[in-house]
């Protein structure tokens, strides 16, 4: 069974896991499907993957049932294991990349409850911080933030690292999504709290932010429904839930288009619905064709085409 | 039949109730083992060896059977068994040998029945007949195997597995005569109990000790077996040659196993190192645990379901001494926290989905919508071997991809790729763009940012018009001198609109939602010449007692700044002779429309005259950009931004920018623009973007007379003492263009080098060469 399906930075290669223990890339260019490798490490199902920022090579995350998150790299045209990390008790649900401007940092989800965040220091050393009891009974998803900077950037001197605010979301077991945000001291602390689901956050996911600094993070739930969160004043930090949509089933997964106007749903139902904001900010299923709009979007619903 | 009446016997038709319950030890346990009355339980360990009775609510200590002053190694239990048929009957595996049995019959303290001292090494397991009442069967680290009669002194027959130690024993339930051995080194033998000479099969099944096995409950001749290598095989004994049925990957090595009763394809696991847990799995469903039990701190020793037809009570006891009831209704599943779906998001708008194969195969037979436009590039079906899973733990991958157009991207790289942002007149950069919108059927409003002074039409009423026209009925192909014709007439009739920036928005918000490819242009006037010279010649206007009229204001600035913009003053002027064509570059963006339903809004000039605010044209650019980058088309309010220029600018906030031409050059670089992403950065105006373009670059210069790398700062080498690249020709040290002879490595300034080659083709150093320059 797949449990997910990951296209690199450039839509050409498409990793999956599975709960045979593997992950497989496959070369997706033109329309093709060419297994490029397939990967054997994991111990036990694997949940998800995650492709790293190309400018750090070719590198993927996967992470498991066995409790570990293996980091791979291709080199020369192979790939192999680069690194391992064991450090949580329970299976690791949820992996994903920083922007890559922050550097290659990790954060991994676990059923623990805990969230691991790992931080590649050079020469294969990888640092690890951990935030205990994120999630009560466990950690279902993380995202992260859209790396921006705060106050001016014109001032950074050119050439130094601006000075970053470093934000991920988390959603678990406990109904919660929850922000993080890194202090000055490099330590993580919980930023927010969101409260609507009414039953386990499955997934979110943090809009790329492309346009204006609006913050937004979609939610979806084994509850079924499916929230859109904004935060429209960064200082004030409040955030403020729109319900997209109930579901009849539990909502699996959320995800954002790159240029972050269309989310796509996937429920227990099997289907995959398009959403998109309308003018007076409600979100409309755009997944079902109307003629007579030509523009963005087509659907993928209903009819999975089964064709063999 | 036989047996299940048997049970039916012992159970004496009482039904089992509890709850999940823990109980602590004194110490650590090595192996546990239930009563068939299925009310007490037995505890033995190093020290400790102790029955417990299962009551509702807790267990309760009933009888220690570790008596006497002085503890003997032969109350070290490795193993203890409870006999199926004597409530009275216990065998003990004891770690330095010995084997013995307890007779809870005993009237006195001490139950110890009889003792066997006939292994060298730790008897690792002990194994009651399942029928037999006098019959123990023992397995040793020794390499051998015991049989015993109760009835008699010593063992009856020994057992030599020629392998090694011996980790497992199991009597067959299907077979009277038959037992099972596994060994460490990964070898399963079974035995047929009246010929201890030879096994009756061997082979291997595990890579590495295997730990244990046991014997399906159902008595098929399945044999399930687990071992140092992590798995669990379940073997078909029946069959002529033992036959790998299932295989269980767990993420430790096993140490037990225990087949669910009344389940026919569950099994209990539990490991002997790292992990804690115990785990039932469905053998059928090879990587995720049905049931997980997570009570124990440290590592489970002994698992043992309660009673042998109730498949909802396990017991287990832990080195982290304690004893635990489990009910299989509190286990944590891990399948129903197994996501089975992936979705993501591809750069190209395509979607890759996977999905539980049964979902998918119950829907194919639904029709697709006619209107669907995607398909999916392939489809890839897993096939589990488990045929009663084979739907629900497959899945189906589909890719889809849009239709270009469609909700894809591809539109993002042609704009990108034709957009042109600077090298010719603003004019014509925006109609270039205009057009390139147009062709690839996107809906932008390219200003025509004209900003042209525009000869006086009448006295009093200024052309500042940033007019949105709308214009019914309007072929598309009609002239750009008719059509400002036309919408200026249209205007008067129109609806006019005031508040211009709001109607900007409006109008491209219709665009959006209708789908319709509407133009919606715009105007950028500017006040004629004269009044310019007018408020020129008399600064004192410029600040008009009316704060409300503030026209001359914007109009000075403004205007100055066009005219001052390098990209295409001439062209500005050449075209102020005509009024009407610089409405004519306004169409920009009317696009072969689909309905024809123009919507240009017009606002009059006289409406306007001299009442907007100072930055009004700003804001509504600002506003326009704004929307553009909410809509997540970033590229529009970039290449906006840059083509526009200064003109711009200073309305929208440096972050604003600098935010939108980095998302900007980041989508870019997803698509592997490269050049695109160059030239955004070349021209953008941000310090923070351009310098990216330098952020990677580094000069390394070493000293021309000995080679050496330059300290970073100054012209003199640290080592030789002498400047770096002087200039042959007038010995002063070369700080820029410098060029040098390939042949004699003298050189200097471009310059003085060019000059003293046009007299003489020697070295300016006097080194003799011949200088050769390309």
């Amino acid at each position: 069974m797949i449990h997910d399906a990951q296209m690199d930075y450039y839509g050409t290669r498409l990793a999956t896991c599975s709960s045979d223990r593997s992950v497989k890339i496959f070369d997706v260019r033109n329309g093709g499907q060419i297994l490029i490798a397939d990967l054997r490490g994991h111990e036990g199902p694997v949940w998800q993957v995650a492709w790293a920022h190309p400018m750090y090579g070719n590198i993927l995350a996967s992470c498991s049932y066995d409790r570990k998150v293996i980091i791979w790299r291709e080199e020369n045209g192979t790939w192999e294991k680069s690194h391992e990390h064991a450090g949580h008790d329970s299976s690791v649900n949820s992996v994903c990349w920083a922007p890559h401007d922050y550097g290659l940092i990790l954060a991994c989800g676990s059923s623990d409850g805990a969230i691991s965040l790992l931080t590649y220091t050079g020469e294969g050393q990888w640092e690890v911080k951990k935030i205990n009891n994120a999630h009560t009974i466990g950690c279902n998803a993380v995202s992260w933030a859209p790396a921006v900077v705060p106050g001016s950037l014109i001032d950074q001197p050119s050439g130094q690292k601006p000075n970053y605010i470093k934000r991920f979301a988390s959603g678990g077991c406990d109904n919660l999504i929850k922000l993080w945000k890194e202090e000055e001291d490099g330590q993580w602390k919980e930023e927010q709290k969101l409260e609507a689901h009414s039953d386990w956050v499955r997934d979110v996911a943090w809009a790329p932010s492309i346009g204006l600094p609006t913050s937004t993070i979609a939610s979806c739930s084994q509850d079924g429904r499916v929230f859109i969160w904004t935060c429209d004043d960064a200082s004030s930090n409040t955030w403020s839930p729109k319900l997209l949509h109930k579901f009849n089933d539990v909502v699996w997964h959320v995800s954002w288009s790159i240029t972050a106007n269309i989310l796509a749903v996937s429920g227990g139902d099997n289907k995959v619905t398009l959403w998109k904001e309308s003018v007076d900010g409600q979100w409309v299923c755009i997944s079902d064709v109307n003629k007579g709009q030509g523009s963005v979007s087509a659907s993928v619903t209903e009819g999975q085409q089964n064709e063999q | 039949m036989e047996k299940m009446s048997r049970v039916t016997t012992a159970l004496g038709g009482s039904v089992l109730t509890g709850r999940t319950m823990h109980c602590h030890l004194d110490a650590p346990a090595n192996a546990i083992s239930v009563c068939r009355d299925a009310a007490q339980v037995v505890v033995a360990g190093r020290s400790i060896f102790k029955i417990y009775a299962i009551e509702e609510e807790q267990f309760v200590e009933k009888l220690n059977l570790r008596v006497g002053r002085k503890p003997s190694l032969n109350l070290s239990c490795a193993d203890v068994v409870w006999h199926q048929m004597d409530e009275n009957l216990l065998a003990t595996a004891a770690t330095n040998g010995v084997v013995v049995t307890w007779n809870l019959g005993r009237p006195s303290r001490n139950k110890q029945d009889q003792l066997f001292t006939e292994h060298k090494r730790t008897v690792n397991k002990v194994c009651f007949h399942p029928t037999e009442a006098h019959v123990l069967l023992s397995g040793s680290q020794d390499g051998f195997m015991k049989c015993f009669d109760l009835r008699r002194k010593d063992s009856v027959s020994t057992f030599s597995g020629q392998s090694e130690s011996v980790r497992d024993v199991q009597f067959s339930i299907r077979d009277y005569f038959t037992f099972a051995s596994t060994f460490e080194n990964g070898n399963v033998q079974l035995w047929d109990i009246r010929r201890p000479d030879r096994c009756e099969r061997m082979f291997t099944a595990h890579n590495g000790p295997v730990f244990c096995c046991d014997w399906h409950p159902e008595d098929r001749g399945w044999l399930a077996t687990g071992g140092r290598d992590k798995m669990v095989k379940v073997w078909d004994m029946t069959t002529h040659r033992a036959k790998e049925m299932h295989c269980v990957q767990t993420i430790a090595s096993v140490a037990r196993v225990k087949w669910r009763p009344e389940c026919r394809h569950h099994l209990a696991t539990c490991s002997m190192m790292v992990d804690h847990n115990i785990y039932v799995w469905d053998v059928r469903r090879p990587f995720v645990p049905a049931a997980m039990f997570e009570e124990h701190r440290d590592v489970t020793t002994g698992i043992a379901w309660r009673h042998p037809h109730d498949p909802s009570f396990l017991l287990s006891g832990s080195k982290d001494s304690s004893l635990c009831q489990h009910l299989f209704r509190d286990a944590s599943q891990p399948v129903e926290r197994a996501n089975p779906e992936g979705l993501c998001y591809g750069l190209f708008g395509d979607l890759a989905f996977a999905a539980k194969e049964s979902l998918v195969a119950a829907e194919s037979g639904r029709k697709p919508y006619t209107g669907d436009r995607r398909h999916p590039i392939f489809f890839k079906r897993k096939l589990d071997p488990a045929e009663p899973f084979a739907g629900l733990a497959s899945s189906a991958l589909s890719v889809f991809e849009t239709e270009p157009g469609g909700g894809g991207m591809r539109w993002f790289v042609d704009t990108a790729e034709r957009y042109a942002l600077a090298g010719r007149p603003l004019a014509e950069l925006c109609d270039h763009n205009a057009k390139v919108a147009r062709e690839l059927g996107r809906n932008q409003p390219w200003p025509s940012a004209h900003c042209k002074p525009q000869p006086q039409c009448g006295q009093g009423c200024s052309p500042q018009g940033l007019g949105l026209f709308n214009l019914k009925d309007m072929a598309p192909g009609l002239g750009s001198e008719t059509r400002l014709d036309r919408s200026k007439g249209d205007a008067r009739s129109d609806t006019v609109l005031l508040d211009s920036s709001a109607t900007l928005i409006t109008n491209e918000d219709n665009e959006e939602t209708e789908g319709s490819d509407v133009p919606a242009d715009y105007l950028l006037g500017d006040v004629e010449g004269e009044e310019d010279e007018l408020y020129l010649l008399d600064p004192e206007h410029a600040h008009p007692e009316d704060p409300e009229c503030v026209l001359p204001q914007e109009a000075f600035p403004l205007r100055h700044e066009i005219v001052d913009t390098p990209p295409g003053p001439e062209h500005l002027q050449d075209k102020a002779d005509s009024p009407h064509v610089s409405g004519s570059e306004a169409d920009v963006a009317s696009l072969a429309p689909v309905d024809s339903s123009f919507s240009l809004l017009s606002v009059s000039h006289a409406l306007y005259d001299s009442r907007l605010p100072p930055d009004f044209f700003g804001v509504l650019v600002r506003d326009m950009l704004h929307f553009y980058a909410e809509q997540g088309d970033v590229q529009m309010a970039v290449s906006v931004l840059i083509v526009l220029g200064e003109r711009v600018r200073k309305d929208i906030d440096e972050q604003t920018q600098e935010h939108w031409y980095t998302s900007y050059i980041d989508l870019l670089q997803r698509f592997r623009l490269w050049n695109v992403s160059n030239e955004v950065v070349k021209l953008s105006t941000s310090r923070a973007v351009s310098c990216l373009n330098q952020a990677s670059t580094t000069l390394h210069v070493n000293c021309s007379h000995c080679k050496r790398p330059m300290s970073s700062r100054g012209w003199v080498c640290d080592r030789c003492h002498r400047c770096a690249s002087m200039c042959a020709v007038c010995h002063h040290v070369v700080k820029g263009l410098f060029v040098w002879c390939q042949g004699c490595s003298h050189g200097g300034h471009l310059q003085h080098i060019m000059k003293w080659l046009e007299g003489s083709s020697h070295c300016p150093a006097g080194c003799g060469h011949l200088c050769e320059y390309s």
